[in-house]
C-alpha cells in the first residue's frame, strides 16, 4: 500500500502557486489571498517558429 | 568551429571595439576632402539608401538647397534634375562612415567634424551642428538666410573650429562624457553638460588664437547647447567604422531613417540594410496644433548615438528628457534595462549614479532582440512632412529589421559552412 502521508500533508499546508508566463492567472489567485511566485518566462522569439529554428542554429 | 562559436567570437570582437574605441575630435574639414568616396557629385543623406522618386519633401529641399549652395544649379528644379538624371548621386551617409541629422543633405564643400578612433584607427564624419534655429537645411529648409549661414560655416565657423581642435591636439569625447557623468545628459537629444564642458575647454583656446570674426564665432559656439551631438555622431561613426569590419557578428553597426524607410545594418552582413516602413517618433508635439498626420516617418542618423550605446539605450542617464517627452522616470530605467538585456557590452566611462552605478549598454545583438522579443528604444526628433521639427520623443526599433538580419546572417554562415 502506497504511503500518502506526504501528499496529505501537502494538501493540508498553505498553498503557494508558481505562475509561469502571463501574470493574469497569478493575479487572480492573489485576489483570493493565495501566495504567488511569478516566473517571468516568454517563449523564444515570441513564438515565431522560423526564428526559433534560426536561433537554434545561430545561438542566443 | 561551429556557427554559434563563430558568432560568439565575432560578437566578442565587436564588443571589444565598441568599448575600447577612443573617439577623439581631431579636425573640421570639407566633406569632399575628408569623407572616403565623397565627390563633388555626391550628396549624403540620412537612413538607408532611397530612390530619388521616394525622397520626402524636407530631404528633397535640403538636397536642392545643398546643390544651389554649391552653385551646381540656379533653381531648385535644375538642382533636382541633376539628381533624377543621375549626374548627382544621393547616397546613405552611414555607408561612408558619416551621419546626417534629420533632413540634412551633406555636399562636398560643407565642413564636417572629423573624429578619429585612436585605438582602432577608424574615422567618422558629421556636419557641424547648425544651432537651435528651425530655419536650417537640417530641418528641410533653404532660403537666402540658410545660404548665408552655409557660406559662413564653410568660410569662417568651420575653419575656426578646425583650427581650434588641431591646436588643442584633439578633444577626447570619452573624457567629455566621463567628466559629465551624472549631469543628466543622455547624449542624443539632451547634451547641455557635454556641450558646455567642451566649450569650457575650447573657448580658452579660441581666446588665445587670432582668426577672423573670433568674437562672433565664440559667441555662436558657446550659445549652442546641442553642439556636442554632431561631434558625437562623428565619434560613434569613427568606432563603428571598425565594428563594421567584423565578419559573422550579429551586432548592429548602423541605424537610421530616411523618412520613408527605417533600417539597420549588422556587422556580419556587410553593406546590406534591413528595412521596414519608418515608425513615427512620438512623445511631445512641439506645437499643440500638430498631429500624427503631420509627421514623416523616422528621419535622421542621429540615432547612431544609440548604436554606440547613448540616447535611448542609456535613457536612465537622462531621465529629464524622458519625463519631458511624456514618459516617466521609471520608463527611463526600463529603457536602459531592456537595452542591457539585448546588448553585448557596457561602457564604463560614465556610470549612472541613480541607476545603481551601471554604465551605458552598447552593441545590440540581433539574436537577443529576436530571441528575447525585447525592442530597444531610440530617442529622436520627429520631422514634419512640410519640414521642421514636429516632435521630440522616442520610437521602438522595429523587430522585423532584426529578423531580416538573422535570416541574412544564417544564409552567409550556412553557405560558408558548406564551402
Amino acid at each position: 500500500m502506497m504511503n500518502t502521508d506526504k501528499i496529505q500533508a501537502l494538501f493540508g499546508s498553505q498553498l503557494v502557486a508558481v505562475n509561469i508566463g502571463p501574470r493574469l492567472f497569478g493575479e487572480a489567485l492573489e485576489k483570493q489571498h493565495v501566495e504567488v511566485v511569478q516566473v517571468d518566462w516568454r517563449p523564444v522569439a515570441g513564438g515565431d517558429k522560423q526564428m526559433q529554428e534560426l536561433l537554434a542554429a545561430l545561438g542566443i | 568551429m561551429d556557427i554559434k562559436q563563430a558568432i560568439e567570437q565575432a560578437n566578442q570582437k565587436a564588443a571589444e571595439i565598441l568599448t575600447k574605441g577612443r573617439p577623439v575630435w581631431v579636425d573640421v574639414q570639407p566633406a569632399g576632402e575628408a569623407i572616403p568616396g565623397m565627390t563633388p557629385d555626391t550628396i549624403l543623406i540620412a537612413g538607408p539608401p532611397i530612390a530619388a522618386e521616394d525622397i520626402p519633401l524636407p530631404v528633397k529641399n535640403a538636397i536642392c538647397g545643398a546643390l544651389l549652395y554649391e552653385q551646381r544649379a540656379k533653381t531648385a528644379e535644375e538642382a533636382w534634375q541633376l539628381v533624377t538624371s543621375g549626374q548627382v548621386r544621393v547616397e546613405a551617409a552611414q555607408d561612408h562612415d558619416a551621419a546626417c541629422g534629420a533632413a540634412m543633405a551633406t555636399s562636398a564643400s560643407m565642413p564636417v567634424c572629423v573624429v578619429e578612433d585612436k585605438t582602432y584607427g577608424g574615422r567618422g564624419f558629421c556636419g557641424v551642428h547648425p544651432g537651435n534655429k528651425q530655419n536650417v537645411l537640417r530641418w528641410g529648409f533653404y532660403n537666402d538666410e540658410v545660404q548665408d549661414d552655409l557660406v559662413w560655416f564653410r568660410d569662417h565657423y568651420g575653419p575656426a573650429l578646425g583650427e581650434t581642435v588641431r591646436r588643442m591636439g584633439g578633444i577626447d569625447l570619452i573624457q567629455v562624457m566621463g567628466k559629465t557623468a551624472g549631469m543628466g545628459d543622455e547624449n542624443h537629444n539632451r547634451q547641455p553638460a557635454a556641450s558646455m564642458y567642451m566649450a569650457l575647454q575650447m573657448i580658452q583656446a579660441m581666446m588665445d588664437m587670432d582668426f577672423p570674426h573670433r568674437d562672433e564665432i565664440v559667441k555662436q559656439f558657446a550659445a549652442n547647447d546641442r553642439f556636442f551631438l554632431h561631434v558625437m555622431m562623428a565619434g560613434a561613426e569613427s568606432v563603428l567604422a571598425s565594428a563594421k569590419k567584423v565578419p559573422h557578428s550579429t551586432v548592429m553597426v548602423a541605424m537610421g531613417g530616411n523618412g520613408v524607410r527605417f533600417g539597420i545594418r549588422l556587422a556580419g552582413t556587410g553593406k546590406r540594410w534591413f528595412t521596414v516602413d519608418a515608425p513615427l517618433i512620438e512623445g511631445l508635439f512641439l506645437k499643440p496644433t500638430y498631429t500624427k498626420n503631420d509627421l514623416l516617418g523616422f528621419l535622421g542618423d542621429s540615432c547612431v548615438t544609440e548604436v554606440y550605446g547613448l540616447g535611448g539605450m542609456s535613457a536612465s542617464a537622462g531621465p529629464g528628457y524622458v519625463v519631458l517627452t511624456g514618459s516617466t522616470f521609471a520608463d527611463s530605467l526600463q529603457r536602459a534595462a531592456d537595452a542591457r538585456k539585448v546588448c553585448v557590452a557596457e561602457h564604463r566611462f560614465a556610470p549612472i549614479p541613480w541607476d545603481g552605478g551601471q554604465g551605458f549598454p552598447v552593441g545590440v545583438d540581433a539574436r537577443k532582440v529576436v530571441g528575447l522579443n525585447i525592442l530597444p528604444t531610440s530617442h529622436g526628433g520627429g520631422t514634419l512632412k512640410a519640414g521642421g521639427q514636429g516632435t521630440m520623443g522616442s520610437a521602438k526599433l522595429p523587430m522585423d529589421c532584426f529578423k531580416q538580419g538573422l535570416v541574412a546572417i544564417n544564409e552567409i554562415m550556412t553557405s560558408e559552412a558548406n564551402d
